[in-house]
């Protein structure tokens, strides 16, 4: 091994941040022709290591070796300049961009004196995807293309520039399952075609699916060097989280009872106007977990939307007990019992720049609980229930007082999830409620959620992630295009329902 | 450093720093048109503060003087930063104090024979209520077609001018053939000044009729106090601040957002009204035509910048504000520097804040990197990622 020349060496690598030592001496070399995955939980410093390898900040110590050669990278135009491109797990594309321009931008061929020369931009990158199969238009607006096509552009532009070491950062994130499956098509064209690929990723799944090998890091540190071949999901989920891992949810069978809520044929508009639902209907029982399999972008999020109150319903309506709820809003809703743990915890399930204990009020601040006539707020009541809750939802946090943008992702979901929980529901919407986060919340909340069940709360599951429904629910209802297809048992085989979610397979007997 | 400590620090930087930015320039300007800085700054001080008066002026008058300037300072700088809690940006103190002193002078000369215990409540509520209504047309408009309150505020802040022109030059206040002011309100809606206007009375040597400081003070107080228990202690402050954070997770919430913009700009509306009653109530007992280029409810945008948009802030901002309005007079007389210096100064104030030199200074600096700013879950070089990211890293 030490005669074979890496294509990327990093020796010794520390970087100290202000009360973090993000990088604390960290080996990390990846083979030319490989493709290398760094997996660790959020924080674990990733995506540090990354950063100083693309150069956009300097290490305090270590040295960084390209192909062999020492390198000192000031800067992500050295990074560039050694061949190393990265596709950030935020795009940095322009909407209202052509893909060409996008792909171009900082580097237009120009003819004449300064004019956008559109032929030879369109050349150039009909020659790049030619060559390595990747199928996109130029012409088209980047705005108009889906997420998977997006990032297409995104990687296109990175090997524009010439890169031959590629770093993408959480790629999968926001990809469909079908948009991962033609993400990994395109990533071993690439090695094939001699490209060098690191893959930031905490998904033990994808990483034993796509990697030839792997570097696990945890809190700072390299915790362990393994050939993808030789291990399992259970052995790197316990390097990354230090202990050993529930993957499995461990829970009883349900015993369900009455049946809580009613939803009657119901039908709402996306923001756009466009049909999202189409006569959706279902029972909800207390005490069982009723999961939504389904690919992102069929209905789920607004069918979430409309039970929480936040979106109206065109047709059709919803019961809670023998109330009919269908025009609450989202205040009397969660009066009435619907809590409600919204997809995107940053943008609506918290204000970021409150504190905990204000986030822990959030949609409550005048019930009688925490206000006085609905109006003056009692703050000494306030911050007993957000500290039972930091100290019962085991929320890793300094005080109280902490924004909730300081806290780590994890941390963040777990404060909704005890908000919601803590109000004692008869009706818990949980939507994505583990997206993001890492493996230790993702086994608290799951296990927050099964013992939430039993205490016969009826809960209604959305989840991009298939896995985690099947794990978690006693029935599954999958969803496409704005109907539920069918509505299937836990076991049902996984073939079965990713047939149903893209619009196969036949719904089961007395489904709706 | 505590990170308390250095929070405070690095809130307290914005504000100090540019009023020192505000005051160095200044006195570059004065020094260059040959003048001594130093002199002007001392009439300033004296005239606004009282401290180290040279010319025989009497320390507690030009306290009293600055206090009546600072009165209304308060009330509009708490009308400028409650919106702004919300996310909005309120224009139109201006407009809403005139509406407010206009409602004021009519009911005070309309009514002017009932006795005080009525009348004064009668104009100070009627200003609130006017400059509510001025500025709920805006809160409104925004709830309900998505208006910018920045553009319906400014423009009816021109209405209030105009109108203000109407009543007082040949419309129904006015006070006479060719002048430009209106009738006296009634003795009853006058408020009443601190000290016993008797002239007999001398205190701190001089007749206690010339300290013009009235109880519109303890009105202006109340408001700030009020400002901040409603922001801090209430549901409601609670909902205007959610909805200044995020407008999306307060809709999840169930917070009404149309309701929350709309009841901000109407009590923030009679915040400014006020302000304009108390000027007429308190002050002038009229409408003059002094009001065509009153400035204070554009102040009031600075004061509550300035002020951080806490009431502490804003009484501070607007002793500060207020002692320079009042110290020109003085400078001018003292020091022979022309009173606009004031207006350079707190343009310049203004213009720090909006250009943001000391956040732009401190982040040339290493010292002022904050590493509890950045969130631990993230690479703690997020931050920096996505600015060097926005460089332009591949011009090459």
């Amino acid at each position: 091994m030490s005669d074979e020349q890496l294509a990327v060496d990093m020796r010794g690598i520390t970087k100290q941040f202000p009360g973090v030592l993000a990088n604390n001496h960290v080996d990390f070399s990846v083979r030319p022709g490989e493709i290398h995955a760094l997996v660790g939980e959020n924080g674990a410093g990733k995506s540090t290591l990354m950063n100083i390898l693309y150069g956009l900040f300097p290490p305090d110590s270590g040295e960084i070796h390209i192909n062999g050669k020492q390198a000192h990278i000031g800067g992500p135009r050295d990074a560039i300049a050694l061949g190393i491109g990265m596709v950030h797990q935020h795009f940095m594309l322009i909407p209202v961009f052509s893909v060409g321009e996008n792909i171009m931008l900082g580097r237009e061929p120009v003819a004449g004196p300064d004019f956008y020369d559109h032929a030879r931009a369109r050349t150039a990158i009909n020659e790049l995807t030619k060559r390595y199969g990747l199928a996109l238009n130029p012409d088209a607006r980047m705005g108009d293309l889906p997420v998977g096509l997006q990032q297409r552009a995104e990687i296109v532009k990175v090997l524009y520039r010439g890169a031959n070491i590629l770093i993408l950062d959480e790629p999968t994130g926001v990809l469909t399952p079908q948009e991962t499956k033609e993400l990994f098509v395109v990533l071993r064209d690439l090695v094939k075609s001699g490209k060098t690929i690191i893959f930031i990723s905490h998904k033990l799944k994808e990483v034993l699916e796509i990697s030839d090998r792997i570097t696990v890091m945890r809190r700072g540190k390299v915790v362990g060097h393994l050939t993808t071949k030789q291990t399992n999901e259970e052995e790197i989920a316990t390097m990354m989280v230090g202990r050993e891992v529930l993957l499995r949810v461990d829970k009883k069978p349900a015993t369900p009872g009455a049946v809580v809520m009613r939803v009657e044929n119901i039908s709402a508009n996306t923001d756009r106007g466009v049909p999202a639902l189409k006569g959706v209907s279902f029972e909800l029982r207390q005490g069982e977990i009723l999961g939504i399999a389904g690919v992102e972008g069929n209905g789920q999020s607004e069918l979430m939307e409309v039970l929480a109150g936040t979106r109206q319903v065109t047709g059709g309506r919803v019961l809670l007990g023998d109330r009919d709820i269908t025009t609450y809003d989202a205040r009397t809703e969660r009066g009435a019992g619907v809590a409600f743990i919204p997809e995107d915890r940053r943008g609506t399930g918290l204000v970021l720049s409150f504190s905990i204990a204000e986030n822990s009020i959030l949609g409550r601040e005048r019930s009688p609980t925490f206000s006085w006539n609905e109006f003056v707020l009692k703050l000494v009541a306030i911050k007993e229930w957000a500290r039972r809750l930091v100290k019962e939802f085991d929320i890793r946090t300094p005080s109280i007082e902490v924004a909730a943008r300081n806290l780590s992702g994890g941390n963040q979901q777990k404060v909704i999830v005890a908000r919601e929980m803590g109000s004692k529901p008869k009706v818990l919407l949980a939507a994505q409620p583990t997206r993001g986060v890492d493996i230790g919340a993702i086994e608290f909340i799951h296990r927050r959620i099964v013992q939430e069940r039993d205490e016969g709360t009826a809960v209604l599951l959305v989840s991009a992630e298939l896995d985690e429904v099947r794990s978690l629910s006693d029935r599954i209802a999958v969803m496409y295009e704005g109907r539920i297809v069918s509505i299937e048992p836990p076991d049902a085989a996984e073939e079965r329902l990713g047939l149903l979610m893209t619009g196969g397979g036949a719904p089961r007997e007395g489904a709706a | 450093m505590p990170p308390i400590v250095r929070r405070l620090a690095g809130g307290l930087a914005m504000p100090f720093g540019s009023v020192v930015f505000a005051f160095v320039v200044g006195a570059l300007i004065v020094g260059v048109t040959g003048a001594n800085p130093f002199s002007a700054y001392a009439g300033l001080i004296c005239g606004g503060l009282g401290i180290g008066c040279t010319q025989g002026e009497n320390p507690a008058l030009e306290i009293s003087n600055t206090i009546v300037f600072v009165i209304p300072l308060i009330t509009t700088g708490v009308a400028v930063a409650l919106p702004f809690r919300a996310g909005l940006f309120n224009i139109g103190a201006e407009g809403q104090l005139l509406a407010g002193s206009m409602a004021c002078a009519a009911i005070g000369i309309k009514f002017n024979t009932l006795p005080s215990p009525i009348l004064l409540p009668m104009v100070l509520l009627g200003g609130m209520a006017a400059g509510a209504v001025w500025a709920g047309i805006p809160g409104v408009l925004k709830a309900v077609v998505g208006a910018h309150e920045v553009v319906t505020t400014i423009m009816l802040n021109y209405v209030a001018q105009w109108l203000l022109r109407f009543l007082i030059i040949g419309g129904p206040l006015q006070l006479g053939p060719g002048t430009s002011k209106s009738l006296p309100i009634g003795d009853g809606a006058r408020l009443a000044t601190l000290l016993p206007a008797d002239n007999s009375l001398i205190v701190l040597g001089l007749p206690s009729s010339v300290f013009r400081v009235h109880t519109g003070l303890l009105i202006a107080l109340a408001a700030a106090a009020l400002f901040a228990f409603l922001l801090w202690r209430t549901s409601f402050g609670y909902e205007i601040r959610a909805v200044g954070q995020s407008q999306k997770a307060a809709r999840y919430a169930g917070v009404s957002v149309r309701r929350t913009i709309i009841l901000t700009m109407l009590i923030a509306g009679a915040f400014s009204g006020l302000a304009g009653a108390i000027q007429i109530a308190g002050v002038d007992h009229n409408l003059t035509d002094k009001y065509f280029s009153d400035t204070t409810g554009f102040d009031a945008i600075a004061v509550a910048l300035l002020g951080l948009g806490s009431a502490v802030g804003i009484v501070l901002a607007s002793v500060l504000f207020g002692a320079l309005h009042s110290g020109g007079a003085i400078m001018q007389s003292d020091a022979g520097i022309s009173s606009n210096l004031v207006l350079v100064l707190q343009a310049l104030i203004l213009f720090s804040i909006a250009a943001n030199f000391v956040g732009a200074i401190r982040r040339g600096l290493p010292i002022g990197r904050k590493p509890s700013a950045l969130p631990p879950e993230l690479p703690p070089a997020a931050g920096l990622m996505s600015e060097a990211a926005t460089a332009p890293p591949e011009t090459a």
